[in-house]
């Protein structure tokens, strides 16, 4: 299984089938002249593919777009290559919001898309709203993922999520339950510039692409831009710098974005922060290392998460507060959360330990994605449990 | 001084421990290492004992030990990662330089799953201020035997032989976590020449994954040594910055490992010195470079 076909159109198939993923990628593919056209025809000629065309190139210098399934990618790529046929596979992002789309457009009563602004380079944000009652202000819980571009494996586990608790909700009780009280917000690419640029420019990026004045240096980490003890240990003021905070808090609107939106509905119970790599549910505080009033509820609750996600396939995550277990980082998310007064705020670093690091094959995500869920169901169990 | 042993208990709030953790150390493995720490080490040099050292802390110290063990053992089909620390002692000084202790089991880096072996290291690593790689002492449990392990090295070393120079624009993996099956020999020697510059930049503040090859400039096979030049895309904790490191290495199954290293190093106004170089001088004899 393909990483970008895991975000693929799912045309035709059931959005509660999990375990099987159809997905599709589209190759825009450029044609230059006769040679090419007949080249092109060649492949889409090739039964085994089962290419489809979605736009032909009515004439020459226009685009063809071609959808491809999973299992004929690699062939599609050699062919493309080895014949010097110009293309270019469309970006995940757009991928993501039509999975977005679908799943709204699956549950219409349960599932609303919420706009919350534009990133630095003006694409849409959007959050899906999980809510069964009436009323903006029920008590609520955001998770969040993807804040950090080069950690793909986190917006595959938060779309992945985001069906979950769709076709569970009226079958599990547990997720049941908790959607009768609380409402679920969920961001699936809290960084999706950064996003993009992992896609076509450098895989391991992982800051925002907001423009720094007097600086040839890009971006800010949005993961110390937050205003919690900004500017602290475990950042840096260097615009070059892989951790910097930016010029001030909320600089960047990606972050501003979903703070004030927390902050305006002031209900929030519950914020959870999805990374990788390093297998590890923290919780605040990430300034320092001394203990949070309430580390010793939240340590409990984070063990209990982890304990359920090594339950599946005997995966390890570790325990601690972010300073303790792994680095100090001041203006981080979590922290920012438990100091505007929601108590159950937590970061989870996904799989792996150091193998694949940031590069985390396909075939792993839906493993990860479903002993997550574990974790996330036994911390919003207790969430509600507590209100 | 008193001597403290790092208890291991019940996982403390705020401390960091495996979440299904239950393990005991053999009793000899423990009074082998009361018996080495007793030798008369800490009541010199001010060395005093940090009674709660961090999990993250002796985790880096166990992996720069570890770097240091498979650049050592210079077998490409045998290397080895953390799996858990067991037990971990740790010493500062005026200086802010550290001291280890540690036992810690390992695991084969192996992307197949099911093949769990566990192996037991026991460590000394010290950090100093004037040497800019720790110093490193460690013994570890075979997790195969010497002969099997040649044998997979040698059958490692003729696919690679076989191996055409391929490999000019290909990133490994590649963005989605795909490593070629016949690329994965590649991917393990490139894995022991990082290992070497690993160990060298290991600090107590700074430790390192292997991220990606982001590029081969060479690969000589025929003589009879494996010639292997290529750039590797370390990541540094806990800085989050990627150090792209340019690694020239030889090996021939069996021999040491020789292996020159140069990392760029981002320039930022704090820091002074912009790159980084390295050359296993100590270990190796350097006259075919």
């Amino acid at each position: 299984m393909k990483w970008i076909l895991f975000f693929g159109a799912l045309i035709g198939s059931g959005i509660c089938d999990q375990e099987t993923f159809s997905g599709h990628q589209v190759f825009r593919i450029n044609v230059r002249n006769e040679d090419e056209i007949s080249k092109l025809n060649q492949l889409m000629n090739s039964d085994n593919l089962k290419l489809d065309l979605w736009k032909s190139p009515s004439t020459l210098g226009h685009p063809a777009d071609v959808l491809v399934p999973s299992f004929s990618l690699r062939e599609v790529k050699s062919f493309l290559e080895e014949h010097g046929l110009e293309y270019a596979v469309t970006v995940e992002d757009l991928q993501i919001h039509k999975e977005m789309d679908f799943i709204v457009k699956s549950y219409p009563r349960l599932v609303s898309a919420v706009k919350i602004g534009h990133s630095f380079e003006n694409r849409l944000m959007y959050v899906l709203k999980f809510s069964t009652g009436k009323g903006r202000r029920r008590p609520a819980i955001w998770l969040n993922a993807g804040i950090h571009a080069r950690e793909w494996i986190a917006p595959a586990t938060a779309i992945w999520t985001a069906r979950k608790i769709a076709c569970d909700y009226g079958r599990d009780l547990v997720i049941t339950s908790i959607l009768k009280k609380m409402d679920i917000f969920l961001l699936p690419v809290a960084n999706p510039d950064g996003y993009v640029y992992t896609h076509t420019h450098n895989r391991l990026w992982r800051k925002t692409r907001s423009v720094n004045p007097g600086s040839p240096c890009i971006g800010t980490d949005p993961n110390r831009n937050w205003n919690s003890h900004f500017g602290g240990a475990g950042t840096s003021r260097d615009p070059c710098s892989d951790m910097y905070h930016g010029p001030r808090p909320h600089s960047e609107v990606e972050v501003k974005l979903v703070a004030d939106f927390i902050a305006d509905h002031g209900n929030f119970k519950c914020f959870i922060d999805l990374h990788s790599y390093s297998q590890l549910v923290m919780y605040p505080y990430g300034y320092t290392t001394m203990r949070a009033g309430d580390a010793d509820e939240l340590d409990t609750v984070a063990q209990n998460a982890a304990n359920a996600m090594a339950s599946l396939s005997g995966t390890q995550y570790r325990v601690g507060s972010v300073g303790s277990a792994i680095y100090t980082s001041s203006g981080n998310s979590v922290d920012w959360a438990y100091d505007n007064g929601i108590k159950y705020a937590f970061i989870f670093e996904l799989r792996d330990t150091g193998f694949y690091a940031f590069t985390l094959p396909a075939d792993q995500i839906i493993p990860t994605a479903q002993e997550t869920w574990l974790g996330l169901k036994t911390i919003m169990e207790h969430v509600q449990n507590s209100i | 001084m008193q001597l403290r042993r790092q208890p291991l208990s019940a996982p403390r709030p705020g401390d960091t421990r495996p979440a299904a953790q239950r393990l005991a150390v053999p009793l000899l493995l423990l009074l082998a290492l009361q018996g080495a720490a007793a030798s008369g080490e800490p009541e010199d040099s001010g060395w005093l004992q940090d009674a709660e050292p961090s999990s993250r802390l002796l985790s880096q110290a166990a992996r720069a030990a570890l770097h240091f063990f498979n650049f050592r053992a210079a077998s490409p089909s045998a290397l080895q990662v953390l799996a858990n620390v067991l037990d971990g002692r740790a010493w500062v000084n005026q200086k802010k330089e550290y001291k280890f202790d540690l036992v810690f089991t390992t695991e084969f880096y192996r992307a197949e799953e099911g093949e769990k072996r566990l192996g037991t290291c026991s460590a000394q690593v010290f950090f100093r201020n004037d040497k800019p790689r720790p110093a490193v002492n460690v013994t570890c449990t075979q997790l195969i035997k010497k002969e099997r392990r040649q044998e997979e090295d040698y059958q490692l070393y003729k696919l690679m032989k076989q191996l055409k120079s391929p490999l000019n624009a290909v990133r490994i993996p590649d963005s989605h976590g795909y490593i070629a099956p016949s690329l994965r020999p590649i991917w393990n020697l490139a894995f022991l020449g990082s290992s070497y510059v690993m160990w060298q930049k290991t600090t107590p503040f700074l430790h390192y994954f292997m991220s990606q090859i982001s590029s081969v400039k060479q690969w000589k096979t025929n003589d009879d040594a494996i010639d292997f030049d290529y750039t590797v895309l370390l990541h540094e904790f806990s800085t989050q910055e990627i150090i792209p490191c340019r690694i020239h290495l030889v090996w021939y199954p069996g021999k040491p490992l020789k292996v020159k290293y140069h990392c760029q190093e981002r320039q930022t106004p704090e820091e002074g010195s912009g790159t980084e170089e390295g050359s296993a001088v100590a270990l190796t004899e350097l006259s075919n470079f």
